[in-house]
C-alpha cells in the first residue's frame, strides 16, 4: 500500500492534473528529483553532495522512493544538422525555433533551441510521444518518440516493489499525419536512457504568392499569340515578298502553286471550295465533270 | 506520404487564398511587444564582451524576456518564459559583467540565454519557486573558464540554495535551509554567500535571518539575526537587499517612513538615519539605487517619493569598517522622479529623470555633470494628463568631468517605453498594448458626422431639410481652399498609386477605423487601422488602485462614439477620434466571473451551472452531467449577417441552412474520463439541438471553438486510440433544416418560427480533420452583408501565427471515399482527406512572428469584400482580408500606369493612323468616281 502511494506521488507530476493544483505538486516533483539523484549515476545536474544537512525526514523519504522504477531518466537530444540545399547553416535559425513533445494527456513539453543547435528533452515519461519542430521559415516532418522500460530477461517489465534500476528504451520513428498511430514509420534511432537524433528540415516555407502581372515576353511566348503573329506576318508580308521577287522566280513560284495539290486549280482546297453539291447529287464525279467540261 | 500528396493536390483545387508578396508588410501591421518592463530586470548590457555595442535587456511583467536594439527600438530576440499566462510573483534577470549570456529566473526555472541571439544555453528547474537568482561576480577559481557561476534560492518545502555551473547548468552544490522561515534574497561576497530569510516573530513582526554559506563547498559557516525590534511589520518595508555591488547591504524603514535602517551584509550592526520630511504629503515609497558591479564605488542613492514631489539622499559605505555615511542630498522637485544608476570604470553616476529634465550627477559629489531639458516625452496622453516617469535605465559615456552622451530608457505613466538620447526622443514602444484585454472598432467621428447629418435631412420636412443642406454645403465651402491646395498632390497620387493606397484622403472603404483597446492598467488606447504606426489617443479611464483589477467592456453602438463600461457599471462614452470623454469618470465595480453575453440574454455561471436570463428574469439553466465542467461557450455573434438562406447546389437546387440567431456552442469537459462534450444549445429554450462526445482528449491543451452563420468549429488534442491517431483535430459542423435539397423539412409550411413552441432539430453534418498543431483560439472573418465567403482564423501558438483557413477547405460536405460528382465540382467541393495541412501561404502573419495572441477581433469594412482583423494578447497584429478576393475594389493587381500607357498608346496610334485612313478613303473616292 505504501509502495502504491509512493508510486502515485512519484508519477503525479507527470500525469499533471490541472484541476487539482494541490501544493503537493511541488513537493512530489522534488521527490522525483530525489530519486534520480539517489539511483542514477548518469545525472549530470545534481552533485553528489545532494543532501548535505542530514535530515531524518529526507532519509525516510529517500528510502521509500528508492522502491520506484526510474521513470524520469530518459533524455532525448534532437540536433539540427547543416542540410545544405535547404538549411546550410542551422545557426541562422531564430531564437523562436522550438520543439514540442506531446505525450500522454497532460504531458506537453516545449523546449527552445539551444546554442548548440539542439533541443534537449530530459526526464521523459514512459509512453508514446509526438515530436514536432517549429521554425519560422522551415517545415519539419513529425516524429514519434516511444519511451518504454527495457524488457528484462524474462520479459517482465512490471515493477516488483524492489529497488531495481531499469533502463529506458527510447525509439524514434518517423510518422505521417493521418495514419493510425499503430502504423509505425521507418525507425530513425533506438537507444537506452540518452538518445541523440538528427532531424533536418524537409523544406522552406513559401509564404507569398506573386501576382500574375503584365509580362510582354511571357505573352509573346504563348502559342496562341505566336500563331496569330505568324498569320499576320503571312498576310502582310506575302504581297511584299511577291512584289520584291525577280520575275523569273515569280513565274516559277506561280507555276509551282498551280501544280501544288493543295492550292492549284486541281488542288484539294480548290475542290472543296468549288464543290458542286448538285452535280454530286446527280452522281457525277468531279473527274467526269471536269473531263466533260474540257470536251 | 500518399496522404500528404493527396492533400497537396486537393489544395490546388481550392482557390488559393494567400498573402500577396506586394501586400505583405504594407497592408498588415505588427507591434512585437514585451509588456511593461520591470525596473529590476531592465538594463543595458554588452552581448559581445569584446564590443562596446550594447542592447537593452528586459524581463517584463508578462514574463517576456527580450533584447531591444537601443538605436531604433526594434526587437532583437524574445522568449516567452510563461506561455500559459501564469503570473509569478518573482522574476529575475541577471547579466554577469563581460558575459555573453543573460540568466533568467521565472517560476521554477533558471535558464541562461545567449545574449546575442536569444538561444538557450542551459536550463535547470528547481524544486520550489525561485526567490532569487544571482551571479557570482568575483571568481574563486572553481568556475569553468569564461563563465561565471550563478546561485539560486528557492522556497517551497525545502528552501534551497544552489550553486550552478555557468557553462553547463549543472548544480555544483546545494544547501537545504532548515526551519520554516521564508527565503527572501541572496547576496554574495568574494568568499561567502548570504541567504537572507524572513523570520516572523510571535508578535507578528518580521526579523531578518542571515545564513552565511561557504562559496566553494556550500557548507554553513555562520548564522545570525538582525534585530529589527518592532519596526519591521511587513516585508514591504524592506527597501533593498543589495546583491553584487561592492558592498551589499540591507535597508528597511518603519511603516511610517520616519527612519531608514541600513545594515552592511556581513556586519551584525546597523545604522539608522532619520528621513527628513520635505513635504506635507506622506512618503509613498522609498527605493534604493545601487550600482550592480563589484568593482564600482560602494555608493548608493535612496529615493523618496510622495504624491506630489520626490528627493533623494546619496550614501557612501566605508569598505574598511562598514560604516555608512550620508554624502549629499538631491533637492526636492515636483512630480514623480526616476533614478537610474550607471557605472563607468569604478565611478558611479546617478541619472535623475523628472517631468522636465534629465540630470546626471556623480556619486562622489553633488555637482551636476550633465543637464538636458525635456519638452515632452513625445507620447500621446489624455487631455490635461501629466506624463510622469515611472522608472529608468541609463547608459552614460563620460569624457573628463562631463557626461558627453547619455541614453536613457524610461517607462512612462502612459505605459509607453521611450528612449531618450541627450534628452531627445529616439523611439517609443507602446508596451501598454501588451496588456490589452478587450478591443472594439469604431468609425472615426468625422465619417460618422456626415452619416448623422444625412439622417437628420432624411427625417425632417422638405423645407427644413433643404435649409439644412444649404447650410451644410456652405460649411463645406469653407474647406474649398485647402482642397484646392491639395488637389495637384492628389491627382499625382491618384495617377501613380492604386485606389487601395488612397487611405489618407477620405475613408470610402471603411479601412480607417479607430481600434480602441482597453488595457489591464485601466487605460483606453486608440489606433488607426489605416495608419497604425502611431497611437491616436491614450487616456486613463479607470483609476485603479494597485492590486485592483477591472473587467472592461467596450462597444461602439453609435458611429463615432466608443462606450466603455466595467462590469455592472454604467458606461461612459468617448469620442472615437480624439478620445474626449462625453461624460465623467467611470466607476469601477468589483466583478465576478463573466461569460460572453449577447444583448438580450445574460449568462451567468453558478456552481458549474450555466444560467440564462432575459431582461433579468431567469429563463433556463444548463447543468452539465456529474463531473463535467464548463470550458467555453460561444453564442452566435449578435451582428452576423447572412446573405443567403440556402446553399445553392451544382444542379441549382437549394439546401436550406438552419439559421437561428439564438444558438450557442458549449464545450464541457469531464476530467476523470478525459472526455470533451460539445453541445449546440438553443439559447431561447435551452434545448440541446446537437451534442457530441470525444474521448481520450488532452484537457490541459486548449479547446478552441467558434460559431457563426449555420456552422460551428472546434479543435482539440487527443490521445491515440482505435478510431483516431494521436494529434490535434479540427471538427467542423454545419446545420441544415433538411438534407433533402429544395425541402425545408418541418419548417417548410410555417412562416413564423418560435424556438419555444416548435422543437425543430437541425440536420447536422460534421467532418473531422487532423491538423498539424494546436489551435488556441478560433475566429471568423466578418463582412458587411455576409455575401463574401468566410474564412476561419485559427491562432497557432506553436508557430507564432494566425492561419486563415478558407471555409471550402473544411466544408463538411466534401465527399468521402469517392471523387466529387460534376455537380459537386461545380460547387467547388473536393474529395475529403483526413489531413488538413496548413499551407504557409494561409499564414496571415507570413514572416512576422506573433507571440502570445489571446484573441482575434474581426470587423467588417464599409466595402463588402473586406474584413478587418485585429489580434491582441502580447503582440498586436492587424491586417485586411478579402476571403473572396477584392471584387469591389481595385487592388494592387490593378496597374494604373499600365492602363494609362495603353490609353496613351491607343491615342498615339489613332493620331498616326487617322491621316492614313483619310488618304485611303479619299483615294477610294477618286477611284470610284
Amino acid at each position: 500500500m505504501e509502495a502504491d502511494d509512493a508510486d502515485f506521488s512519484g508519477r503525479s507530476p507527470i500525469l499533471r492534473d490541472p484541476y487539482y493544483p494541490s501544493p503537493n505538486y511541488t513537493s512530489s516533483f522534488s521527490q522525483a528529483h530525489g530519486i534520480a539523484c539517489n539511483t542514477s549515476e548518469k545525472k549530470p545536474r545534481i552533485a553528489p553532495t545532494c543532501y548535505s544537512p542530514p535530515d531524518p525526514a529526507m532519509y525516510a523519504l529517500g528510502s521509500f522512493l528508492i522502491l520506484l522504477p526510474v521513470t524520469l531518466a530518459a533524455h532525448l537530444t534532437i540536433s539540427i544538422p547543416a542540410s545544405p540545399p535547404v538549411l546550410p547553416n542551422p545557426a541562422s535559425l531564430p531564437a523562436s525555433t522550438h520543439a514540442t513533445l506531446l505525450g500522454p494527456p497532460g504531458v506537453y513539453l516545449d523546449t527552445p533551441l539551444t546554442r548548440r543547435n539542439t533541443f534537449e528533452f530530459s526526464n521523459l515519461t514512459v509512453g508514446s510521444h509526438l515530436l514536432q519542430v517549429y521554425a519560422r521559415d522551415y517545415a519539419f516532418s513529425p516524429y514519434r518518440v516511444d519511451v518504454s522500460l527495457a524488457a528484462t530477461e524474462d520479459g517482465d517489465t512490471e515493477r516488483r516493489g524492489t529497488a531495481r534500476i531499469e533502463q529506458e528504451l527510447i525509439q524514434v520513428w518517423q510518422t505521417f499525419r493521418g495514419n493510425e498511430w499503430s502504423n509505425l514509420g521507418p525507425k530513425i534511432v533506438e537507444g537506452t536512457d540518452s538518445v541523440t537524433v538528427e532531424i533536418g528540415p524537409v523544406g522552406r516555407k513559401e509564404f507569398y504568392i506573386q501576382r500574375g502581372g503584365f509580362n510582354v515576353l511571357g505573352m509573346l511566348k504563348s502559342p496562341m499569340i505566336l500563331l496569330g503573329l505568324f498569320s499576320v506576318v503571312l498576310i502582310f508580308g506575302m504581297p511584299y515578298l511577291m512584289e520584291n521577287m525577280d520575275p523569273e522566280t515569280k513565274a516559277e513560284f506561280e507555276e509551282m502553286q498551280k501544280k501544288s495539290p493543295l492550292t492549284g486549280s486541281q488542288g484539294a482546297a480548290a475542290q472543296i471550295q468549288n464543290f458542286d453539291l448538285a452535280s454530286w447529287m446527280a452522281g457525277k464525279s468531279a473527274e467526269t465533270e471536269s473531263s466533260s467540261g474540257t470536251q | 506520404m500518399l496522404s500528404t500528396l493527396l492533400t497537396a493536390a486537393s489544395l490546388l483545387l481550392v482557390p488559393t487564398l494567400a498573402v500577396f508578396a506586394d501586400e505583405a508588410w504594407n497592408v498588415d501591421y505588427h507591434f512585437a511587444l514585451l509588456g511593461a518592463p520591470k525596473e529590476e530586470t531592465s538594463f543595458f548590457h554588452q552581448p559581445n564582451p569584446s564590443s562596446r555595442a550594447s542592447l537593452i535587456y528586459t524581463l517584463s511583467e508578462q514574463h517576456a524576456l527580450g533584447a531591444v536594439n537601443p538605436r531604433d527600438g526594434s526587437l532583437v530576440w524574445r522568449q516567452l518564459l510563461s506561455s500559459d499566462g501564469i503570473a509569478y510573483r518573482n522574476s529575475f534577470l541577471r547579466a554577469g559583467e563581460g558575459q555573453d549570456v543573460v540568466i533568467s529566473g521565472v517560476g521554477h526555472e533558471v535558464a541562461a540565454w545567449s545574449a546575442a541571439d536569444g538561444r538557450l544555453v542551459w536550463s535547470l528547474s528547481t524544486e520550489g519557486p525561485l526567490e532569487d537568482v544571482e551571479i557570482l561576480e568575483l571568481s574563486d577559481g572553481k568556475e569553468t573558464a569564461g563563465a561565471k557561476d550563478a546561485i539560486a534560492l528557492s522556497s517551497g518545502a525545502n528552501p534551497t540554495v544552489q550553486r550552478i555551473d555557468g557553462a553547463s547548468g549543472a548544480v555544483k552544490w546545494q544547501f537545504i535551509i532548515d526551519g520554516s522561515d521564508a527565503p527572501y534574497q541572496l547576496s554574495a561576497s568574494s568568499t561567502q554567500i548570504f541567504a537572507i530569510l524572513i523570520h516572523k516573530t510571535i508578535l507578528g513582526y518580521v526579523k531578518l535571518r542571515v545564513v552565511v554559506l561557504d562559496r566553494v563547498t556550500g557548507h554553513k559557516v555562520d548564522e545570525y539575526s538582525l534585530s529589527s525590534e518592532n519596526e519591521l511589520s511587513t516585508t514591504e518595508n524592506i527597501v533593498s537587499v543589495g546583491a553584487n555591488s561592492a558592498s551589499p547591504m540591507i535597508a528597511w524603514t518603519d511603516s511610517l517612513y520616519t527612519t531608514l535602517k541600513v545594515n552592511v551584509v556581513g556586519m551584525k550592526s546597523m545604522q539608522s538615519f532619520d528621513i527628513a520630511s520635505h513635504d506635507d504629503s506622506p512618503i509613498e515609497h522609498v527605493k534604493v539605487h545601487a550600482p550592480y558591479h563589484v568593482n564600482s564605488l560602494s555608493h548608493f542613492l535612496v529615493h523618496y517619493q510622495t504624491a506630489t514631489s520626490h528627493w533623494a539622499d546619496v550614501f557612501h559605505i566605508n569598505l574598511k569598517n562598514g560604516k555608512v555615511e550620508k554624502a549629499y542630498s538631491l533637492p526636492k522637485l515636483a512630480g514623480r522622479g526616476a533614478f537610474s544608476t550607471s557605472t563607468s570604470d569604478a565611478n558611479v553616476y546617478f541619472t535623475r529623470v523628472t517631468r522636465d529634465e534629465i540630470t546626471t550627477v556623480s556619486s562622489a559629489s553633488h555637482g551636476v555633470l550633465g543637464r538636458w531639458p525635456l519638452n515632452t516625452f513625445g507620447v500621446v496622453a489624455g487631455i490635461g494628463e501629466q506624463v510622469e516617469p515611472i522608472h529608468a535605465a541609463s547608459e552614460v559615456s563620460v569624457k573628463g568631468d562631463t557626461v558627453s552622451a547619455i541614453r536613457t530608457t524610461i517607462l512612462l505613466s502612459t505605459g509607453d517605453w521611450v528612449m531618450l538620447r541627450d534628452g531627445k526622443g529616439i523611439w517609443n514602444r507602446p508596451e501598454m498594448l501588451a496588456s490589452t484585454m478587450v478591443v472594439t472598432f469604431a468609425l472615426p467621428a468625422d465619417a460618422a458626422a456626415l452619416v448623422q447629418q444625412l439622417e437628420v435631412e432624411a427625417h425632417s420636412n422638405p423645407v427644413a431639410a433643404y435649409a439644412h443642406r444649404v447650410q451644410r454645403h456652405l460649411a463645406d465651402l469653407q474647406r474649398l481652399p485647402s482642397i484646392i491646395v491639395s488637389l495637384p498632390q492628389q491627382i499625382v497620387k491618384g495617377f501613380l498609386g492604386t485606389s487601395a493606397d488612397d487611405l489618407t484622403a477620405s475613408d470610402t472603404f471603411g479601412f480607417r477605423q479607430v481600434i480602441v483597446c482597453a488595457t489591464r492598467e485601466g487605460r483606453l488606447v486608440a489606433l488607426d487601422a489605416g495608419s497604425p504606426d502611431k497611437i491616436v489617443w491614450n487616456v486613463n479611464v479607470a483609476d485603479l488602485q494597485p492590486g485592483q483589477s477591472w473587467e472592461p467592456y467596450l462597444a461602439s453602438r453609435i458611429a463615432g462614439v466608443v462606450e466603455v463600461s466595467s462590469r455592472a457599471g454604467a458606461g461612459i462614452q468617448y469620442n472615437a477620434t480624439n478620445g474626449q470623454p462625453l461624460a465623467e469618470r467611470l466607476p469601477v465595480v468589483p466583478e465576478g466571473p463573466q461569460v460572453p453575453s449577447s444583448q438580450v440574454v445574460l449568462y451567468t455561471v453558478h456552481d458549474g451551472t450555466l444560467e440564462a436570463s432575459y431582461n433579468r428574469t431567469p429563463a433556463w439553466a444548463f447543468t452539465p452531467m456529474h463531473g463535467e465542467r464548463l470550458i467555453d461557450m460561444v453564442p452566435r455573434p449578435v451582428n452576423d449577417p447572412v446573405a443567403s438562406i440556402g446553399k445553392v447546389l451544382g444542379d441549382r437546387r437549394v439546401l436550406y441552412k438552419y439559421l437561428d440567431s439564438n444558438i450557442a456552442l458549449l464545450v464541457t469537459a469531464q476530467d476523470s474520463m478525459g472526455t470533451a462534450n460539445i453541445y449546440v444549445l438553443s439559447t431561447v429554450s435551452g434545448a440541446i439541438i446537437y451534442s457530441n462526445v470525444h474521448t481520450g482528449v488532452d484537457l490541459t491543451i486548449p479547446i478552441a471553438s467558434i460559431m457563426s452563420e449555420n456552422w460551428f468549429a472546434y479543435s482539440f488534442t487527443n490521445e491515440a486510440s482505435d478510431e483516431a491517431s494521436k494529434g490535434h483535430q479540427l471538427v467542423v459542423g454545419e446545420l441544415f433544416e433538411s438534407l433533402v435539397p429544395d425541402d425545408r423539412g418541418m419548417m417548410g409550411a410555417t412562416t413564423n418560427f418560435s424556438g419555444m413552441q416548435t422543437a425543430t432539430e437541425p440536420f447536422v453534418l460534421t467532418q473531422t480533420y487532423q491538423i498539424p498543431e494546436v489551435i488556441s483560439k478560433l475566429a471568423v472573418t466578418r463582412t458587411r452583408q455576409g455575401i463574401t465567403s468566410r474564412q476561419l482564423l485559427a491562432v497557432l501558438p506553436d508557430s507564432n501565427g494566425i492561419v486563415g483557413i478558407p471555409y471550402g477547405a473544411v466544408d463538411p460536405r466534401r465527399p468521402v471515399n469517392r471523387d466529387p460528382t460534376k455537380d459537386e465540382q461545380a460547387e467547388g467541393l473536393v474529395r475529403y482527406t483526413a489531413v488538413l495541412e496548413f499551407d504557409p501561404k494561409w499564414f496571415l502573419n507570413h514572416q512576422r512572428e506573433i507571440v502570445g495572441v489571446k484573441n482575434v477581433f474581426t470587423s467588417p469594412a464599409l466595402i463588402e469584400s473586406t474584413s478587418l482583423v485585429f489580434a491582441y494578447g502580447l503582440d498586436i497584429f492587424g491586417t485586411r482580408l478579402s476571403p473572396s478576393f477584392s471584387f469591389d475594389i481595385l487592388g494592387k493587381d490593378f496597374n494604373k500606369l499600365q492602363m494609362l500607357a495603353t490609353v496613351a498608346a491607343l491615342a498615339v496610334a489613332t493620331f498616326i493612323v487617322a491621316p492614313l485612313v483619310m488618304r485611303k478613303q479619299v483615294d477610294q473616292r477618286w477611284r470610284f468616281l
